[in-house]
């Protein structure tokens, strides 16, 4: 029996109390003779089409009326009351009573041969219409950015829920041996600190790991300038040997070995994981299909893209790449005129480079936001948060693009038909890593907690993957 | 095969159900509650086992020690012998205070060759101010302790440390736990003084009055929780969520219990419905938060005098220095070199006119002034602004059922033979409080000892200290958690005697340094305290560790969070700079971490790293994970890097030139015990190696250490940081 204990304790990056409900579900989850190792790669419930997940999350909440639901009944009403029916909706700021409807600011054409409908500000990313599965009836009800990110992360607006990457690296581990499971990037600041990438209740080895773009990309990855890399490793080497000392004294206890395994560990992360964001090697071509070069406008996002591009192969399970400034209250129209140029071309040239090296099947891209936009007009021509009805897009891991999902009404007030809950979009992407989301749990505070909590009926994984 | 067993018991389990999955009756009436678990029932004193029939009857030092060997005998497992005595010394004070014992006092407690040693050691140990300051931390685990709110804009609670502080002292003041409890849930009903002056006593406030004040700190406990603090949300909503915190935590705290199911619908598996939910919800809805002043009127009226001078002072050094910055590096006309000369004068004018106190110890009391002493506590709402509280139907605001009132948990009311419905609309906390408190409760001791005791073997009697309800674990030893419970009442709740009866038993004495593959498989888990279970230290002892060896922990008590710099890339994360602004003081970065702010958005990296607690809701037990963040924190990071540098001042200063007293005296500093010859060997072979190469030179070595030559105060320093990363620096045997 103690075999099975030590397998516990000893695996990958280390040891994390589990509790006997979860032990189970990871037995469940592994192969039956698999050691349990809180990160070994597990096997999937079902067969699942993705292995990685690239979360896009466009923080501050593009606009669905701007990106990819086009709304032509709302140019007559442009500048226009709101129509009564619409009235009953509580907003954050905005009155719905005296509140002028806004149309669409861009154009929208179809493309590819399903002539899937996208904005203008895409053209990078409309030539691959046919791969995206867009979402047009995303919903739930949170206003402030807060609250509505917690969701969108973690499926709750409460604070201490695990992250969907912790989640997706609890149940199926991590293949790296020399990266964390799970890591997070923004272009800027993590808006609600660590609760966007968190481990939440689950033990704390499932936490993503913020990167860098720049300089040292992982907290104290960096040798200290006093002590070179052979002193390092002298010292290394004889702090094993003395913790080996110490540890052939004290029998049953695999923490033990665990730490002086991580520390092997850390020292190879601090080559591997600058190597991860050196994108030197890469060559100019590489660069230009994202959109990478001094002064360009998707700079910044596009060396993200390609980093994330870099971890899915070498095997980080959960990429999350975090695009800020989408919150456009003021000039809706200048503010995504700037963002679509931000992410366009970066993203494109991610879904071409992921096909291009076979990674896009196995790779679920995932691009939302937090809310979307109001249809009526916030100031001169701005639009406000908006959680009733807004858009969204899958491609890669499996998902046979080119497919329209549900519709907000004409105004593109709310969601109405084959409506999205968050609960629903994250059911969706476990279920395209054949987790099912209703198995994958965990005992916290009396209950087992689910990434789903008590939604994600409207499961869209199986209808994702038909031809 | 206790695993298998239970995993199947969990496969039935989770087969069964899912939590919400199920539809909901909440409007049904509830059954006749009844108390058939165990832990729903008063605990009787269970006498222990005889130990005349004990195998090892010769190694009993305590009644624990009774039950302890009869479960090992019973389940033919032999304990592991008694530990050596530094081991114990270290453990000891990790347990204790949270820090490690220098070499001095190693060598006292060796030098104790009379009996009773063991137990002088404990009673020094327990009147140490450090003893609150490390027991204090573990309740505030349970009490979601943080200095902030958390969400998008994670406001700054100023006053949240007085609540810290309020834990620390308790503890050293061995108060008993319950009037703790009572404190923390209803001081303002139980003792609703006011610091108003008393003429009969010549103008003074009595020490009763201020110990009552004192008390209503204790109710900071409900102010302190996660909080939304944006515009765009109703007030309704808001206030539900922060009464929703207070009930639930009210639960996990002081009962040990997870009432948060039955807010949704009614509780799966133990006796408690949603009126019960409610209903309790309804005890707190009368209360509100306030910012109580902590002084009297006479020091109000005093600072209300100062305060305008003490801003005066601001704004003429600020114009001062405003001038200066203008002009510096130019040349000065006449006319600026006067009003400069002014704006000196004026800076001058203004300290003069400060009130002596403020002017004598300007570094001190100039702070002082400028903050109000108040603490955020809970009060009584206006009659008429209580909110009324529904039974709500799937915990949803939108569907409220009933109007509740008042009362406790129906089968805890009846378990204790007390009437369910409480006073209204005031006097119900009260209630609440006193009933928790009352001796034959069947739950709060019992908790409460379970908690200690799990503080001090690393796990508890009850594994699930936050739930003792029929999803919790059984207890290993019910009759011992019985005897324990009942004890620590009838001895009136006293918890310095707790760590006295717990610390003299050979069940704590046990070597941790033994397993045996029958041990390993029949209790894996160690549940029966065949031997003693090494622990990691948590991230507060881990850095106090570190300071405390390197004579650079700055041990002053109490006061407001302190905030240590940060590298640029751990502060790479934060959202807001200002949510992170270092103290000025510099002596303020190497406090206790206790001490260190506590955000809710933004953990202290190293504290991250080493699993400290989640602080949305009560954590009744600290992850302990080993990964590899916390061996880059180990060997990269510049705190560490510094400290280590001053460890090896100390020991350079201490033990001079000769590198065998160095290694000598560093290993008894770092690990508390002597090395090995062969340590000593290779310890030595590291420094002349290490002083062989070219190497970088160090950052601020201090004094002492510049005595020795340049190679030898480098290898010396590196040493130093290579045993801040042993294995048995970061664990207690």
């Amino acid at each position: 029996m103690h075999s099975r204990r030590d397998f516990l304790e000893t695996g990958g990056l280390g040891f994390g109390a589990l509790a006997l409900g979860d032990l189970l579900r990871r037995q469940a989850l592994a192969d039956s003779d698999r050691s349990v190792a809180p990160l070994a790669a597990q096997s999937p419930h079902l067969p699942g089409t993705a292995r990685n997940v690239i979360f896009l999350f466009m923080q501050g909440g593009p606009s669905q009326l701007e990106t990819f639901d086009p709304k032509p009944v709302m140019k007559k009403f442009d500048g226009k009351l709101l129509p009564k029916e619409l009235q009953d909706y509580d907003l954050a700021q905005i009155n719905t009573a005296d509140a002028t409807v806004m149309a669409p600011r861009f154009e929208f054409k179809k493309y590819g041969e399903s002539g899937q409908e996208i904005s203008s500000i895409f053209p990078h990313l409309a030539r691959h219409a046919d791969k995206l599965a867009i979402v047009r009836s995303m919903h739930h009800d949170l206003f402030i950015h807060g609250s509505a990110m917690i969701m969108m992360h973690s499926g709750t607006q409460l604070l201490g829920h695990p992250s969907a990457g912790a989640w997706v690296v609890y149940g199926l581990g991590c293949q790296s041996q020399n990266l964390p499971a799970y890591i997070a990037m923004t272009d800027g600041i993590f808006r609600n600190g660590a609760s966007m990438y968190s481990s939440g209740f689950l033990p704390a080895v499932y936490q993503g790991t913020d990167m860098r773009i720049e300089g040292a990309p992982i907290q104290n990855l960096k040798r200290h300038s006093s002590i070179s890399a052979s002193e390092q490793r002298r010292l290394l080497d004889q702090i094993n040997a003395w913790n080996r000392l110490h540890r052939s004294t004290r029998p049953g206890d695999s923490r033990l070995d665990a730490r002086i395994s991580n520390y092997e560990l850390a020292f190879r992360m601090q080559s591997a994981a600058p190597e991860l964001i050196d994108l030197s090697h890469e060559s100019q071509s590489t660069h230009d299909l994202y959109g990478i070069g001094d002064g360009k406008p998707s700079d910044r996002f596009g060396k993200m893209c390609l980093m994330g591009r870099r971890m899915v192969e070498r095997g980080v399970r959960y990429v999350q790449l975090i695009c800020g400034g989408w919150d456009a209250h003021g000039d809706t129209q200048g503010n995504h005129t700037a963002q679509g140029q931000k992410v366009d071309q970066p993203i494109a040239g991610l879904i071409s480079d992921l096909e291009q090296r076979g990674l896009l099947e196995s790779t679920l891209l995932v691009w939302v936001g937090e809310f979307g936009r109001t249809p009526i007009k916030q100031g001169s021509n701005g639009r406000d948060h908006h959680p009733y009805g807004f858009s969204a897009f899958l491609a890669g891991g499996g998902i046979r693009g080119g497919k329209t999902i549900g519709a907000t009404d004409d105004f593109g007030f709310a969601a109405i038909d084959d409506k999205v809950h968050v609960n629903d979009l994250h059911a969706t992407m476990l279920g395209l890593m054949g987790i099912d989301h209703e198995e994958l749990t965990y005992l916290f505070e009396g209950r087992y907690r689910r990434l789903t909590d008590v939604g994600g009926q409207n499961n869209l994984a199986a209808r994702l993957v038909r031809a | 095969m206790p695993i298998t067993s239970r995993c199947q018991q969990a496969a039935v389990l989770l087969l069964v159900f899912a939590c919400g999955r199920v539809p909901v009756q909440a409007a049904d009436a509830p059954a006749q509650p009844r108390a058939t678990h165990w832990s729903f029932q008063r605990p009787k004193s269970p006498t222990p086992p005889d130990p005349k029939r004990l195998e090892l009857k010769d190694r009993v030092r305590s009644p624990i020690d009774q039950f302890v060997f009869k479960r090992l005998q019973d389940a033919g497992l032999k304990p592991a012998g008694e530990a050596d005595p530094l081991t114990l010394l270290r453990r000891a004070h990790f347990d204790l205070l949270g820090l490690p014992p220098s070499p001095q006092q190693a060598a006292q407690f060796l030098a104790d060759t009379r009996p009773g040693a063991w137990k002088r050691l404990i009673d020094r140990l327990l009147t140490s101010r450090h003893y609150g300051e490390r027991w204090g931390r573990h309740w505030l685990d349970v009490a979601r302790y943080a200095d902030s709110g958390g969400y998008e804009t994670d406001i700054y609670y100023r006053n949240a440390w007085r609540y810290r502080d309020y834990v620390v002292k308790s503890f050293n003041d061995d108060k008993p736990f319950d009037i703790f409890v009572q404190e923390q849930i209803a001081a303002d009903e139980i003792w609703p003084d006011n610091l108003d002056l008393d003429p009969r006593k010549v103008y003074k406030v009595s020490d009763l009055k201020r110990r009552h004040l004192e008390a209503r700190i204790g109710t900071g406990f409900y102010t302190l929780g996660p909080q939304v603090h944006e515009s765009a949300l109703d007030a309704r909503r808001l206030h539900y969520e922060a009464t929703i915190d207070w009930v639930d935590n009210t639960a996990s705290a002081f009962m040990g219990l997870t009432l948060g199911c039955a807010r949704c619908h009614e509780h799966k598996f133990d006796p408690f419905t949603q009126a019960d939910y409610f209903a309790l919800h309804a005890v707190f809805a009368t209360a509100r938060e306030v910012e109580l002043p902590l002084w009297t009127a006479m020091e109000e009226a005093d600072w209300r005098q100062s305060y305008p001078r003490v801003i005066a002072v601001e704004r003429a050094r600020r114009a001062y220095r405003l001038f200066e910055k203008q002009h510096a590096g130019k040349k000065m006309t006449p006319e600026q070199a006067k009003r400069k000369q002014q704006l000196l004068d004026a800076v001058a004018h203004s300290v003069l006119a400060l009130p002596e106190k403020a002017a004598g110890q300007f570094a001190v009391d100039y702070a002082g002034l400028m903050h109000k002493p108040i603490a955020r506590v809970l009060a009584r709402r206006h009659p008429e602004l209580i909110p009324p509280i529904h039974l709500l139907i799937r915990g949803e605001l939108k569907t409220p059922g009933a109007k509740m009132t008042p009362a406790l948990p129906a089968v805890l009311a009846h378990a204790t033979s007390t009437p369910a419905q409480l006073k209204r609309p005031f006097g119900s906390r009260k209630q609440l409080a006193l009933w928790l408190t009352r001796a034959d409760h069947p739950l709060t001791a019992r908790v409460f000892v379970n908690r200690i005791w799990q503080w001090h073997f690393g796990q508890g009697l009850v594994t699930t200290s936050n739930d003792f309800g029929k999803l919790g674990q059984p207890p290993s030893h019910p009759q011992l958690l019985d005897w324990l419970a009942t004890g620590f009442v009838a001895d009136g709740w006293k918890i310095k005697n707790l760590h006295r009866l717990i610390m003299n038993s050979a069940a704590y004495r046990r070597s941790s340094r033994f397993a045996s593959k029958q041990h390993l498989a029949d209790d894996p888990d160690n549940r029966l305290l065949w031997r003693a279970n090494r622990r990691r230290l948590e991230a507060e002892a881990l850095w106090d560790s570190v300071h405390a060896t390197a004579g650079t922990l700055n041990r002053a008590f109490g006061g407001p969070p302190v905030v240590p710099p940060l590298a640029a890339d751990e502060i790479a994360s934060l959202r807001n700079k200002w949510h992170w602004t270092v103290s000025v003081d510099p002596a303020q970065h190497t406090r206790r971490g206790l001490y260190i702010m506590v955000r809710r958005n933004f953990k202290f990296p190293m504290f991250e790293v080493f699993d400290t607690p989640l602080t949305s809701v009560s954590c009744p037990v600290r992850d302990v994970t080993t990964v590899a963040p916390q061996a880059l924190w180990s060997l990269n990071n510049g705190s560490v890097i510094r400290q280590a540098t001053q460890l090896a001042g100390r020991v350079a200063g201490e033990a001079g030139a000769d590198p065998r007293k160095q290694v000598r005296l560093a290993w008894q500093i770092v690990l508390a015990r002597p090395p090995t010859g062969a340590e000593t060997d290779s310890a030595l072979t590291l420094l002349d190696s290490l002083a062989a190469t070219k190497q970088s030179s160090l950052q601020d070595p201090p004094a002492t250490l510049k005595k020795l030559p340049a190679p030898r105060r480098r290898a010396l320093a590196k040493l130093c940081l290579a045993l801040f990363n042993l294995n048995e620096f970061a664990f207690v045997d």
